[in-house]
């Protein structure tokens, strides 16, 4: 029982990281696959807060978010004004690069990680309360982004990703809508590392390598690009189906890269054979009924 | 002060180091300039080929150099195989850049966990003992690996040059990477420099992956560690420019091997995420001395406006 509660808290924590990197690939159009840091940045700043200044957990977790929101402009800033492809490199070599000076720093406890992150809650419902937390926050930012996408926001977010050069011509600032989807969506990542730095109470680099994003991205590609569901589908499908080959038995070194064949293979077929995902954006729907 | 030797020996010690990174920025920068795609699928590319050479030598107890041919053939086909049945079909579906990104960056991981439940984790090299043998030049040591880099490194490149603007396969591409549309129009088969592109992609591959894995380590993922290198050369290079990509990785090689004497060592790896970002934000379409030109000019014209 404890196992699948664990999965549950797993499940809140990348229900939100899907859901919030959807919103910038998928919804923004921004092709950034950086999501990792963030969520690294978010988890670090709680674990450090929690440990140095015995910060209130939920103020350490806010401020996981409020960091990833105010180092995503140390990307976006730059490198917005760039065209698809530049982002998406320069991205690469954001999340790797800050991911080397984490590495080398002491105070982040290098390539060996982060630990001795107090443990907030005592007694044998831990994983209850986390999993109801790291849920309940993965409800809220979906309903956010729900919010958001489908008020006049969303229009103007449509707007821009569908025809930028119409959107500018309009006198619209398209810098200023990706700048703030672009934060939105990293500050909700801040956010859900956080919650897995205090659940997990260590934290190390090798978390939040490229392997990482290739997994968020997963997620979005397989559940529905540009869907407002897609991503929560696709994440709890990705992360229940390994738990069908865990029967097998297989030793952990057959284990591990067979799970990474699975997330893979499923990409693959997902993109030659349903490119839309499991649950195609609305808009693409209607477009076929009609 | 420093000592020139050891200033010498640095110099040839990243320029050696630098020939396979110059093969994989060749390989990078001839499918970007062609084919138009960031293939990161690269990557995955440069392990199978590794493990192949690996597996025929070391499991299967063939020689080295026949395992190199091995090895070839098994990137080749994997190359054109991702292309024809691959990118072929995005093309066709006309999809966003987004959509081959994922691709490749997805076919480099999914070989790379494939090779990882064959082979584990553990670091393998290609021959049991990676010591090679040196000899003293002017205080300079040039150890028999170097000389035998550097050599199959510039065969491969004049190779190249010569395919490239000699041949009509090589001019065929030239046109493609101009404009496809109207070099189908002209009667160019556009599918076959596609395939022909992917192919030498996987020639410059394995003889990078030789050269590296006889004188290092490697895990299913080092190559996707590996491509960031190319990708910068290529950035630097500029766009399309297939042999200013190899002179940006020897660059590239040389300022890491040299920046031991500004920062400490730890923080070499951190040289290239900052040329990365330089390379982007101020030189987008690559360096070039124009551009250098024009960035040293511009202040003085201000001045002079002023």
């Amino acid at each position: 029982m404890e196992y699948f509660i664990s999965l549950a808290v797993l499940v809140g924590i990348y229900i939100t990281l899907s859901s919030s990197f959807n919103l910038i690939i998928g919804f923004g159009g921004l092709v950034s696959i950086a999501h990792p840091i963030f969520f690294a940045l978010g988890a670090y700043t709680t674990g450090l807060l929690a440990i140095h200044f015995q910060t209130h957990p939920m103020l350490a977790v806010l401020a996981g978010g409020g960091v990833a929101f105010l180092s995503s402009m140390m990307l976006s800033l730059p490198s917005l004004r760039i065209s698809g492809d530049y982002l998406m490199i320069t991205s690469i070599g954001f999340q790797l690069g800050l991911l080397e000076v984490i590495k080398h720093l002491s105070v982040t406890g290098g390539a060996s990680g982060l630990g001795n992150i107090p443990n907030i809650v005592e007694g044998s419902s831990r994983s209850t309360l986390f999993a109801l937390v790291s849920c309940a926050v993965a409800a809220v930012v979906v309903l956010a982004i729900r919010w958001l996408l489908n008020g006049p926001y969303g229009r103007v977010i449509a707007a821009m990703r569908d025809d930028e050069l119409a959107f500018a011509a309009l006198g619209r600032n398209a810098m200023m809508i990706k700048l703030s989807l672009f934060a939105i969506g990293s500050g909700f990542a801040g956010i859900a590392g956080g919650i897995y730095a205090y659940y997990y109470q260590y934290i190390s680099p090798d978390q939040f390598e490229i392997l990482q994003s290739a997994m968020l991205l997963t997620m979005v590609v397989v559940g529905g690009m540009g869907s407002q569901l897609g991503p929560v589908v696709g994440t709890i499908l990705l992360l229940l189906l390994p738990q069908a080959i865990g029967f097998l038995n297989l030793p952990p070194s057959v284990m591990a890269p067979l799970q990474g064949v699975i997330y893979t293979s499923l990409v693959l077929v997902f993109l030659f054979w349903r490119p839309q995902g499991l649950i195609a954006p609305g808009q693409r729907q209607s477009a076929k009924e009609a | 002060m420093i000592d020139i030797s050891i200033l010498l020996q640095i110099v040839w010690t990243g320029f050696a180091a630098s020939t396979y990174a110059i093969l994989f920025a060749v390989a990078f920068s001839l499918v970007v300039k062609v084919v138009k795609v960031w293939n990161f699928a690269q990557a995955g590319m440069m392990a199978l080929s590794f493990y192949v050479m690996y597996a025929a030598h070391n499991k299967f107890g063939i020689a080295l150099l026949p395992s190199v041919g091995i090895g070839l053939v098994a990137t080749i086909a994997a190359n054109v195989f991702m292309d024809r049945y691959g990118l072929q079909i995005l093309r066709n579906r006309n999809s966003p850049s987004l959509t081959f990104f994922i691709f490749t960056l997805v076919v480099s991981e999914f070989l790379a966990y494939l090779l990882a439940m064959i082979f584990g984790t553990e670091p393998v090299a290609l021959k049991p003992n990676i010591m090679s043998g040196v000899n003293i030049v002017h205080g300079i040591v040039i150890s028999n690996w170097d000389i035998e880099a550097v050599c199959v490194t510039f065969t491969l490149l004049i190779a190249l040059y010569i395919f490239m603007t000699r041949t009509q396969d090589g001019q065929f591409m030239a046109a493609v990477s101009d404009n496809p549309e109207l070099s189908r129009l002209y009667g160019i088969n556009v599918t076959r420099s596609y395939v022909i592109t992917f192919a030498m992609t996987g020639v410059l591959i394995t003889a990078g992956m030789y050269l590296f894995g006889t004188r290092a380590s490697i895990i299913p993922n080092t190559p996707l560690q590996m491509m960031l290198f190319a990708v910068i050369a290529t950035l630097l290079g500029g766009m399309g420019k297939i042999f200013n990509s190899a002179v940006a990785a020897v660059g590239l090689s040389l300022i890491q091997g040299l920046s031991i004497f500004v920062i400490p060592s730890q923080w070499q790896g951190l040289i290239l995420y900052v040329f990365l970002f330089i390379t982007i934000l101020f030189f987008p379409q690559g360096v070039s001395l124009q551009k250098f030109k024009q960035l040293i000019s511009l202040p003085k014209k201000q001045s002079a406006a002023h």
